[in-house]
């Protein structure tokens, strides 16, 4: 039923002799991408050890309790700290504070930051701006 | 497993280095695909893999019957006994529990009610979509469109490859099973589009769907008598968003995983909330489930070929199931309901149009495109909004939180609590990536296909970061497991 037999002896009856020059430059362009995207995967890798650590740790903190996985849960704690020391985690964590601070800008904050904005709202109500601070719509803005 | 995780990057790795290294031995290399998809598929409840094995048996073995019968009535029956044992399978375990419900329900309103047998029946994940596949290859192989396959591992590794096995896209055998005869290749283009995609989905599934999902969708849609008017609206455009993000973001991890692999799956969205009426909105919404409604359901049925009454029958038909195929509860059934009316008013108008006033042939004048214009627009607003209304269906946990959702768009003085600049700023992004010239993601796939392995390094590991950095924290599931 499995018919891998049939495959093998396929591709082996095929053999490079009898491919055309077409499928050896196939064959060696997909040799080349694999190799290409094993770099590319591996240094993503390495990219993601170092920068996202604290990562690593949430994951292997799911392990179940046994001598091996203590083991990896100590290392991942001890390669997450070391790469907190050298600095590496703070890009993310700047990007995170960054993205935070964003979410929760109301509509207040967001019209006192740009006043493009709120000049853009005051003449789409046709109301100066110092008596606006209601939305359109008359909805008023309860996060700042 | 889920694809934006820690464990799913390592499982990819070791599959992608071990599929790749056998494939001078394409059948070690289908056999250990097979294992890493059954292993993917385990992960979640390793006993559900009996079931896919069943369900995939059932398939095969239909098709080798297939293959040898002669006999039309045979050979109807065959496909008959395999149809009805995939869709048996498929009703118990994602059925039988709403079937009991709905049945206590009714005889409870008549004064009859009696005690059934309930059971807790674990649903098992991607259960629809593989069972869909299932009966695909057997369909398929009964019109002579596919022949049998004699091995089961080609059959096995067609309903269970792991990149679409939970959530879709639904591939045919058609499709599919002549891949799986040619010898596998990776060019530059599958590295392009692999990484567009995968980045791709998982901006749209982690960034864009989470946070809809946790700042917005989800507390609007638990009590939605308790906010006013405007953060309804909001509330149901970002669940508009949130299923798209969610469902095409899967899709996009889903073909680019397999592009990686060798293996091509056809597009399963293309920009849906840009169509300007409904027909155009299912041509592009989940093209992959469209597309085998129409070839399984509505043109066995009859299609068009019946007349005009006919014709609107097949299309409720076609939709009702469509949205009982969805879930066991009736909201789904209403949101299929309302899109099949909906489809059949639209073609009914639109053929009376045609009739009283017809396309005029030859050059159109400034006031003539203006109008098209014009009428283009009004189409998109209208068939996005009634899209956002059967959302609401689709989305509230019953008949009653949709009617208090809608009933709370007379609240127009309550203040808004959720709809914050972030999450507008969200939802508009991503409704204006659905007005981008459709080719965006194949330029720039053409764009890095040439990049050096650092600099794609450097992409695709920068991106998953900053992704990572930017997304809320913990991975929620895709919608779709639960279909």
């Amino acid at each position: 039923m499995l018919d891998l037999l049939h495959d093998i002896e396929t591709e082996v009856e095929g053999g490079w002799e009898a491919a055309s020059r077409a499928e050896l430059h196939q064959a060696e362009e997909t040799r080349r991408s694999v190799a290409r995207f094993t770099r590319v995967m591996w240094l993503s890798a390495f990219l993601l050890l170092f920068f996202n650590s604290s990562q690593l740790v949430t994951y292997v903190n799911g392990f179940e309790v046994g001598p091996v996985q203590d083991a990896v849960v100590a290392l991942s704690h001890t390669w997450d700290e070391q790469m907190r020391k050298n600095g590496l985690t703070a890009p993310a964590a700047a990007i995170r504070a960054e993205v935070d601070d964003l979410r929760t800008t109301g509509w207040a904050e967001l019209r006192a930051e740009f006043p493009v904005v709120e000049r853009a709202i005051a003449a789409l109500r046709g109301k100066p701006r110092a008596e606006d601070d209601a939305l359109p719509g008359g909805l008023r803005d309860t996060q700042g | 497993m889920l694809f934006p995780t820690l464990e799913f990057g390592i499982f990819f790795l070791i599959v992608f280095t071990v599929s790749w290294s056998l494939r001078w031995t394409p059948g070690f290399r289908k056999l250990a695909l097979l294992a890493a998809s059954y292993v993917f598929y385990g992960w979640w409840d390793w006993r559900f893999t009996g079931l896919l094995f069943a369900s995939t048996l059932i398939a095969y073995l239909a098709g080798l019957g297939l293959e040898r019968a002669e006999r039309a009535a045979l050979r109807k029956w065959i496909v008959g006994v395999a149809v009805a044992g995939s869709l048996v399978i498929l009703g118990f375990f994602k059925y039988y529990g709403f079937f009991l419900t709905s049945l206590a329900a009714l005889l409870d309103s008549f004064g009859l009610a009696r005690d059934l047998p309930f059971m807790e029946i674990i649903l098992p994940v991607g259960i629809s979509f593989f069972t869909f596949q299932s009966i695909s290859y057997v369909v398929d192989v009964y019109r002579g469109d596919v022949r049998a396959e004699r091995s089961l591992a080609d059959v096995m590794l067609y309903i269970s490859f792991f990149p679409q096995l939970v959530a879709g896209p639904i591939v045919r055998a058609a499709d599919f099973l002549p891949q799986l005869h040619e010898t596998p290749r990776l060019s530059r283009e599958h590295l392009g589009v692999g990484t567009v995609l995968i980045l791709s989905g998982l901006i749209k599934k982690m960034v864009i769907a989470n946070y809809l999902a946790t700042g917005i969708a989800d507390p609007v849609f638990f009590d939605p008598t308790v906010v006013g008017a405007g953060d309804l609206l909001l509330g149901v455009y970002a669940y508009a968003v949130q299923i798209y993000c969610d469902f095409s973001g899967y899709s996009d991890i889903a073909i680019g995983v397999a592009a990686l692999l060798g293996y091509r799956f056809l597009e399963n969205f293309n920009q849906p909330y840009r169509a300007a009426s409904l027909q155009d909105f299912w041509r592009r919404w989940h093209i992959s489930l469209s597309t085998w409604l129409r070839d399984y359901l509505y043109i066995p049925l009859g299609g068009n070929r019946g007349g005009e009454k006919a014709t609107y029958r097949n299309l409720f038909l076609t939709m009702f199931l469509g949205g009982l195929w969805h879930g066991a509860a009736w909201t789904f059934v209403f949101w299929g309901t309302a899109h099949g009316l909906m489809l059949g008013l639209e073609r009914f108008i639109k053929s009376k149009i045609e009739r009283f006033a017809p396309a005029q042939a030859g050059p159109r004048g400034v006031a003539g495109m203006l109008g098209d214009g014009a009428q283009h627009i009004v189409g998109v607003v209208w068939t996005f909004h009634f899209v956002c209304f059967t959302w609401i269906f689709f989305r509230a946990d019953t008949f009653g939180t949709a009617w208090n959702y809608l009933a709370g768009f007379g609240n127009w003085g309550e203040p808004l609590q959720y709809a914050t600049p972030f999450l507008t700023g969200l939802i508009a992004l991503a409704m204006i990536f659905q007005f981008t010239p459709g080719n965006l993601g194949r330029w720039l796939a053409q764009g890095i296909k040439h990049l050096p392995s650092p600099l794609l390094a450097l992409l695709l590991g920068g991106g998953i970061w900053l992704i990572w950095a930017v997304a809320p924290a913990g991975v929620a599931p895709f919608i779709y497991f639960q279909f």
